[in-house]
Formats: C-alpha cells, structure tokens, sequence
C-alpha cells in the first residue's frame, strides 16, 4: 500500500529531508506563490532548476514521477494545447502580443510562433508547478506536514483533521480490497475490460455502501480515544513530530525569506503597478 | 482495605442514556480502593462499560443522559469536572486498539496525549521514550501503525496513558482482539504497570479464563446494570453463579465440578497449576478422566477442497518473501475444521488462495475435485462461500432480504428461481420472518446470520468464516456457535474456521490445521495439538487451563482435553434433548 | 428532536465526532479520487469521491463537507502527487457546500429521513452547485492562475461539472435512500409468516 502513495510516511535522511516541518511548508507556499504570480519563462526557468535540483538530490524512486510526468504531458501538454489551437488560435495575439503566422489553413485555423510560445510557456508554468509539488510531497511526511501548517498559524484542529487523514488512509485502502474481493465472490464482476462505464459507476455502489458504513463506523470510538488523552483542552498545542529547528533549517529559511521579499517586490511592482501590456513574455520584445 | 485511600466512590449511582428508554445502571454502590486490581465482568449488555465509561468522564461528556447519585474519583465529584480533568487522573485503554492508535508513529501517539497539554518537546521525548520502555516498545519508536500487530497497538495505547499523574487505569476489553499468547502477554503486563506504583487497576472483561492469568484482588459481577457480586476470586470461582449471568466458566473449574470435587475446599483455587487438590479429589479426576466417553466419528466424504504443495508471494522485487510455502492439505465435506495460526501465518492468504482471489505460484488447488485454476473467482465462489469478520464489511443493501438475493440477481437467474432460493436460503438462516426488516435493526449475531445468508443463496458445499465471534460475550458466542453448527449437522455444509480463539477450536470442530511463518505445522485432532508444547509455541497459541490441570494430576494432557471436550459434547447433547 | 436554527445546520456541531469525520471522509475522499476515478477529458473524471461530502453533509452539516471536499482534494493532491490545482480544489470546495446542505432543506440521513421531495431538492444542489463551482469559481482562477481564455477553461470546467452532476445524481440518491433506510430508527416492526 504504502508504496503506492507518492507521500512517504517515514522520513528520509538527505538534507532536504532533514529539515523541519515548518521551513519545508514555509517553503512550498513561498515557492507556490512564486509560480502563480508570474507568466515570464526567465522568472520560472531558475525556479523550475532549483526545484528539479532538490528532487534529484533525495535520490527518488523515478518511476512514478516518471508517470505522472508522462499523464501530465498528455493532459495538460498535448490535449490542453490542442485545445487552445484549435479553439482559440488568436491566443497568441491577446497573451503575448504578436501574430507572426507559420501556417494557415483558414481564417480560424491557423499556428503562429507567438500561440506556440503561448501553449509551451502555459505547459512550462503546469510543469514548474508540478515540480514544486513533487518537491513538497517527497520531501515531506502527513506528521511533519500537521506540524508545519501549525507553525505557520493554521489552527491546530485543521493540522489534527489532516494527520488523521493520513492515519486512516492505508486501513481505508485494506478495507477497500476487502470488501471488493467478498464482492467478486459473490458475482460482481469488477474487471474493468468487462463492463461498460455505466455498469462500473453502478457497481461503485455495491462497494461505496459496506466501505463508508465500515469507515464512519469507526469515528465514534477514534472520538473517544480522542477526547480520553485530551484533545483541544488547550488554545495550543505542541507537536512531537516538529523538530526543533537545526543551523540548515536557519540558512533555508533565510533563503525563502529573500525569496518572499522578491516575490511581494514582483507582484507590487511589476503585476499591479506597472503591469505588462501582454500577461505572456515572449523573447520577441513584445514587452 | 481499611486504612487504604478511596479513589473511585460510586453511591446510589443511577445512569440513563438520553436516546434509551431505561436506565443503563442501577443503584451502583462501589468503592474502589488505592492501589487495587479489580476485574469487572459481565456479559454484553450488563452495563461494565457504561460504568468504566462514567468513571472516565465519556459519561456524560460524548454519551448524553442522565446521572443520580453521587461518584468521585479522587475524593472528587466527577459531575463538576470537564473531562479534560479527568483525562489527568484516569487512562482508558479502549477495546479497538486500531481504532485509538491516533498517531503516524508509535512515538506520536504515545506523546498525543502531552501534545494535548502543549508539553515543550524537550520534555516530552524523553518521557515518550520512559513510557515506552514500560511497556517494551522501546525500539518500535518510529515505527508506523500499519506494521505493528494488534498486541504491540495495544502496548502503545497502554503507553500513552502512562502520564505523570494518572493514578487509574481502565482496560475495557483489553483481550478482544488478542491472540491467545498475545493475550496473557498483556495480562503480564497490565499486571506488571499495576504492581509499578501505586495505580489502580481495572480491568473490564468478560473472558475470566484469560482474564484470570494473573490475579485480582476483586471481581466485580454486573448484569443488567446492577453488581450482583463483590467478591474475590476464590468465591466467585465457587459459586454457581457464572453461568447464570452469561460468563463461562474456566475449563479447569468445569472439570473439577464434572469430576465432583468440593471447590470451596480447595486451596488456591484461583490458580490451576498451584491449587492444593486433595488425594479424593485427585482420585475423583483421575476416575472421571478414566471413563471413556462415546465418541462419534465423523463421516467422511469426498474431498471438498485439496491442496497440493501450494506456495505463494506476494511478489515485492528481490525481497520476495514466501507468505505459504508448500501447504498440502485436504478438507472432506462435511467436517468442521480450525485453520490456526497467529497473526501473518497466513491463514487469510491461504484463504484468499482457496477462493481464488490470488492464486498460488506453485501447487494445485482443487475444488470437489477439479482443479480451481481454471475457475473464475465467481465460480469458485459457487463453491465456496467467504464470511467476513466485520458484517458491516459485507453488506450493500438496506433490506434483508435485498441483501440475500443480490448474488442471485447477479446470476441472472430468473425471478422465480430467485424467490424459491431466496425463501430457502432466509429459511435455513431463520431471517424468513424478518425478510423485510432494514440490516440494522438486528442484533449482532442475526446480522452475521445475515451475511451468512447472503452467501449461501449460492448454495456453496464449504464455508469459511473468519473470526466470527471475535468480541462477542458468551450468550452471543453461543448463538453464533450453534447456528454454524447447524448448518453443519443439518445442512452438510462444510465449515472451515478461521480462529484464535481455542475454546471454539476445541468445541466445535474435529480437526485442527495451524500454520506458523507460512508452513504447515500439524494437521491433527483439535486436543493433541493443544497438548503439544512445540506446536503451542511456535503459532502463538496457549496451553488451556486443562493442560494444567493435567500436569498437576498427572496424566497426558491430550487424553485430558479430549476426554474432556467428548464429555462436554455428550452432556451438551443431552442437554439439548431436555 | 430540538428545532436547530439554519446557520447551526449549516455550520454542523464542531465537536472532535466532527472532525473525525471530516478526517474519515477527507481520507475517503483521497483514496477514491486516486485509486477509484474513471479518467474521461482532460482533468476530468467520473469519481465516487465525489459521494463521500454529501453523506459527510447529510450526517454533520453544510461547512463539514466543504471542509472534507477541500481538505480531501489536498489529500488526493499529495498522495498522487500530479501537482495542486487549487483553480479545482476550491471549486470543488464551493461543490461541496451546496451539495452537502442536506440538513438544511431537513434531509436528515442519520435520523432516517430522505423522501423523495428531498431527492429532488438535492438533485436541483447538484446542479446550481457544479454550475456555480465549473461555470464560475473554477474558471475564473484557472484564468488568473494561468492567463487562460475564459472560454476554453470554462469548457474543460463544464465537463467536469457534467460528470459530477451525472455521478452525484446517478449514485448520489439511491446511495442516500439507502442509508437513510439503514438510520431509520425502527420500533414497529412485525415478523411476517
């Protein structure tokens, strides 16, 4: 089960993942923020280096990042651009400011060099995003992740919400299999290549029922053992999962420290008070 | 007692749940004292757990209703305390370890409790590390929930209300889902944190065999919400008032009673391998243990299912790890047999083989004769019916009889045919009259009726069931019990347990197969693998208080046993017939 | 049982049993979306997880299952691990408000009450839900998050927003009936010959 969630539950030993809950979250939301506010490729390219840098350097299992590469290329790299192309190929004009046309098969099929800068720089932005949350997700474990939104001021009760979350997971994931496997015994087929979408969505029903009474029933006792140790007696809370911060924890934060401050200067600086004429940069000094 | 402090004083104490139409407990008198070890037993339904749960403060914090009388704990009154003050001085072990295991790791929830009171993590790591070598779980620091067993859960949740000033320890059910070497593990230990201090100790239980493995200074008798008995070990042990309330009786005891000996005379009764028996009453066994009782062999048909040097994996890279190695074996129709083994001895993946859901790397399985590999899961399920543990696990509709014909309808089998099956199958499993009553508003026992129901619409010759009186008290245990056996005795159908739970073993099958580390290791009669020590050891099982008493008196222990279950079995019947 | 007034519906009781269940649904949530969803259009699917807020509204309130749809789209973000897109987590969210208002037009699964003038009170929370969360919430961020056209995002929304609707419907209300059934408290029932 466990090594089918991208998450790890138990912690690693490179430096990244030493690092306490607090900076890494601190981090993901300053990094976060950063992709969102820009649509400039010079801005992201040092960003989208430093983030495939510190996946690289926890020495992942590449398979299933690999995967979800691949799904994302299909997805949001080819379909999505499809899309825009073939729905919208003036894009190019109102996102980065030019028509330079390559081919044009009618008035609204078309390709210009500015759509295809425009559909590759929005698939780079999904990528870049993409990376900081493999970054995040590897990085981090549910504990430290409870722990560090608290840190940072989320209320302890929504951490709490989340680590439980986790906590049931794998024991929701047992049931599953289950309570599928008594299903097949008793004449439900669930092989996807033998029944149509329909009947699959039905027969979700025959499992969601036992797994939601199996899954609810458990609340009232996690409840009690809850409130029998004393949960939200007091405003705060303290977390043994947050490490006390190390000299590296330190030098991070100092790091994201600048980097937030670069990140208010941009968004107060160049998206609301002087804002570019086209969202999109493009190397064709349209901006 | 006297001269020793009070801690917990009940006083014409009266409980009524706000969403019941009669009060739970009963003018409750009671008075604990310091440093006690009081065993509470009772039958479901008597009202142990309302009362534990009054004492810690879930009463009436999560169950509404309404309390007359007084109770204090600590010499205080509990009704003016939040139970946030009473999450200090009272720890509560609940039955479902999983359940309360809390934490990502077992160090987080040890420490949940300390997060709770906002306790700097300075001090907090050494006192997690202080309580868990309490209860030996010391090097399973980080370790996550989902690795542990059930015994090592139920160590940290013991670990996790060790705080500084608890003072009473509460244990509802501690051996609920224990196997039975795991559960006098825990009765060690609990005996153990008892002795540490000066906590006071009680134990919520209806199992008195197991509960018994190390003494008590009290038990306490409940039904229906009043205590019926105060008494100690010794007393309560010759009374005849267990069977009453709906306890059973260790087997020991029900030996010496069979045998005639005179309890009350026995010295040290309470403990089976130190009791001072008397020559008369060592001559009384010796001669009940020498009548040989009938025994009526079982017929033996063809072979229903049958393995051959069945080896499986879960194929996991280079670690790949055999969970069943070389498991030959064969089930005749119409026996009952015990599949036995501790937890991860692969007793549900020899299962999950059977039916067909994996299938073995190497060796056949066949099914009446034909080999299963050629056999879809569906059709193997025509064969063999799977009863889950959890009934909740199992069911999809809302109407009992929805639920009974749903394999049915899966079988496209035309509506007649469906009705006739169905009406045979309620029948059989006595739900014919409440065919059209909602799943839940059943007790327990008709539940898992039900569930066996809607497998055997499909009219399997074997039946396998998982477990299925785990946490169920004695009466419910019986009603269970001799519904399967029914099925057996009338129905011919074949029953395969999967079970730690030995008197059901003993009692109710003919053969015992047990499995250690995925190997077979005996494949013989339920009483002499009971009487062998290699076999007891290795599958984490525990010598039965007869083993004891057969080596106290001297003879073998698997004569022992087996006369003693023949004996039970002709007696039952005869009582039956009455 | 009390009269509750409709804010305290809407709000749900915030003790531990809630969160609990918030918990319990958000990880629901998560393992369905990832393990148990039907990929149709691009970041679209056919998903059961979209079931779990309306029976964690039906049982708790409206604000319980926005939190279990919001947090369980985080949940399912982090375990597997394509990135986060908060433009759908917070629709979704919104989703989860409308559809997990059971208690408030008096549907109460727990207690056994769901009749048919319920049903369709929810099927028309479905529609207005997903038509306010992929016709407008969703779009307009996707458009800020990444200056996207409004009309293309609102196309890949509205499919999204079509299969929610087909899946909360199709599985949503038998699903509802049934449990309301399994609640119903039960005094008179008669054995039958």
């Amino acid at each position: 089960m466990n090594n089918r969630l991208l998450i790890n539950y138990t912690p690693g030993t490179t430096p990244i993942h030493r690092l306490n809950g607090a900076t890494k979250v601190m981090g993901f939301i300053v990094v976060t923020v950063y992709i969102i506010m820009t649509f400039d490729a010079r801005i992201m390219l040092p960003m989208f280096l430093l983030c495939t840098a510190g996946v690289i350097s926890m020495r992942p299992n590449w398979k299933p990042i690999l995967l979800i590469m691949g799904f994302m290329f299909i997805m949001a790299g080819v379909i999505g651009s499809m899309m825009i192309i073939l729905i919208r190929p003036s894009s190019g004009l109102t996102h980065v400011g030019g028509e330079t046309v390559i081919v044009r098969w009618t008035d609204h099929f078309f390709i210009s060099r500015e759509l295809l800068w425009y559909v590759g720089a929005m698939y780079f932005k999904r990528l870049c995003s993409l990376s900081t949350a493999i970054l995040f997700i590897l990085a981090i474990t549910p504990s430290e992740l409870a722990a560090g939104f608290n840190k940072i001021g989320m209320p302890y009760k929504i951490c709490t919400v989340l680590s439980l979350a986790f906590r049931t997971i794998p024991d929701i994931a047992r049931d599953y299999i289950d309570i599928k496997n008594s299903l097949m015994m008793r004449g439900v087929e669930l092989d996807s290549r033998k029944v149509g979408l329909v009947a699959r969505l039905k027969q979700t029903v025959f499992i969601l029922s036992p797994l939601i009474m199996t899954s609810f029933g458990r609340i009232g006792t996690i409840a009690n053992a809850m409130d029998l140790r004393g949960f939200s007696k007091l405003k705060r809370r303290s977390w043994y999962s947050e490490r006390e911060p190390t000299r590296a924890d330190w030098i991070a934060r100092g790091i994201i420290v600048l980097v937030a401050i670069f990140v208010i200067y941009y968004i107060v600086f160049v998206r609301v008070l002087n804002p570019p004429p086209f969202s999109y940069w493009s190397p064709w000094g349209y901006w | 007692m006297d001269g020793k402090k009070p801690v917990i004083q009940f006083q014409d104490f009266c409980f009524h749940y706000k969403i019941q139409n009669k009060p739970t407990l009963h003018d409750i008198n009671l008075t604990i004292f310091e440093g006690e070890k009081v065993l509470i037993l009772g039958a479901s339904g008597s009202g142990k757990s309302t009362l534990a749960n009054c004492i810690n403060g879930l009463i009436p914090f999560s169950f509404a209703g309404k309390i007359t009388g007084s109770l204090k704990v600590n010499g205080l009154e509990t009704r003016d305390l939040s139970i946030f003050k009473l999450s200090t001085m009272v720890g509560t072990v609940l039955q479902d370890s999983d359940a309360q295991f809390v934490g990502l790791s077992v160090g987080e929830d040890i420490a949940f409790a300390m997060e709770n009171e906002n306790t700097p993590r300075a001090e907090m790591l050494p006192r997690v590390l202080r309580y868990a070598t309490e209860v030996g779980m010391e090097d399973f620091l980080p370790s996550l929930p989902f690795n542990l067993s059930g015994g090592q859960k139920q160590k940290v949740a013991l670990a996790g209300v060790l705080g500084d000033s608890m003072n009473i320890l509460i244990f509802d059910e501690p051996l609920a889902s224990l196997d039975p070497h795991t559960g006098t593990v825990t009765i060690d230990l609990i005996d153990k944190i008892a002795r540490n201090g000066n906590r006071t100790v009680i134990i919520i239980e209806h199992r008195l065999e197991d509960a018994l493995h190390r003494p008590v200074d009290r038990v306490i008798l409940m039904d229906k919400g009043r205590i019926v008995a105060d008494t100690t070990t010794f007393e309560l042990l010759c009374s005849d008032i267990l069977q009453k309330y709906g306890i059973r009786e260790p087997l020991y005891i029900s030996a010496l009673k069979y045998a005639g000996c005179e309890l009350d005379k026995i010295k040290g009764l309470e403990d089976p391998a130190f009791m001072e028996l008397s020559s008369g009453d060592i001559d009384k066994l010796h001669k009940f243990f020498a009548i040989k009782p009938d025994s009526q062999p079982t017929e033996i048909g063809e072979k229903a299912i049958q393995t051959e040097s069945v080896t499986f994996s879960y194929i996991r890279g280079p670690k790949a790890k055999n969970v069943l190695r070389d498991i030959s074996l064969e089930v005749r129709k119409g026996e009952r047999v015990a599949l036995i083994g501790k937890n991860g001895a692969g007793k549900s993946t020899l299962a999950r083989l059977i039916c067909g859901i994996d299938r073995p790397d190497a060796g056949v399985i066949y099914i009446s004769g034909n080999n299963q590999k050629g056999m879809s899961v569906r059709e193997i399920g025509e064969e063999i019916g799977y009863v889950m543990q959890n009934p909740n696990q199992m069911i999809v509709k809302d109407i009992i009889k929805d639920e009974v014909e749903l394999a049915l309808r899966l079988k496209r089998l035309s509506e007649d045919e469906i009705a006739s099956r169905a009406e045979k199958t309620l029948r059989t499993c006595e739900l014919y009259k409440m065919r059209n009553w909602p799943v839940d508003a059943v007790s327990y026992g008709q539940k898992k009726r039900i569930t066996v129901a809607s497998i055997l619409a499909l009219e399997p010759e074997v039946v396998i069931l998982d477990e299925p009186t785990a946490g169920q008290d004695y009466r419910h245990y019986m009603e269970i019990i001799n519904f399967i056996n029914k099925l057996n005795a009338e129905y011919k159908k074949t029953i395969i347990f999967i079970t730690h739970d030995m008197h059901l073993a003993i009692e109710n099958t003919d053969r015992a197969i047990v499995l250690a580390e995925g190997e077979l290791i005996a494949d013989n009669s339920v009483f002499s693998v009971l009487s062998d020590d290699d076999i007891i050891t290795r599958a984490n099982l525990k010598q039965t208080s007869l083993y004891t008493l057969a080596k106290l008196i001297d003879i073998s222990p698997e004569r022992c046993i087996e006369h003693y279950i023949l004996f039970e079995r002709g007696h039952k019947g005869i009582l039956d017939e009455q | 049982m009390k009269e509750q007034s409709l804010g305290r519906l809407f709000l749900g009781k915030w003790n531990t049993m809630t969160l609990v269940a918030v918990a319990v649904g958000a990880a629901l949530f998560g393992t369905l979306m990832v393990f148990g969803s039907i990929p149709i259009f691009a970041n679209t699917y056919l998903t059961s997880a979209m079931i779990i807020p309306v029976i964690v509204g039906g049982l708790f309130g409206a604000v319980p299952a926005f939190a279990t749809m919001l947090i369980g789209n985080f949940v399912a973000d982090l375990i597997g691990g394509w990135g986060f897109w908060f433009d759908w987590s917070v629709g979704n969210g919104v989703l989860g408000l409308f559809i997990g208002a059971l208690p408030l037009y008096g549907a109460r699964i727990d207690e056994g009450i769901f009749t048919v003038k319920h049903a369709i009170i929810y099927a028309v929370c479905c529609v207005v839900g997903n038509a306010v969360a992929f016709g407008l919430v969703t779009p307009v961020m996707t458009a800020i998050f990444y200056a996207a056209d409004l009309e293309i995002t609102f196309l890949q929304a509205f499919a999204g927003g079509i299969a929610n609707t087909a899946v909360l419907v199709i599985i949503g209300i038998p699903l509802l009936f049934l449990f309301a059934n399994r609640y119903k408290k039960r005094s008179n029932l008669k054995e039958e010959e």
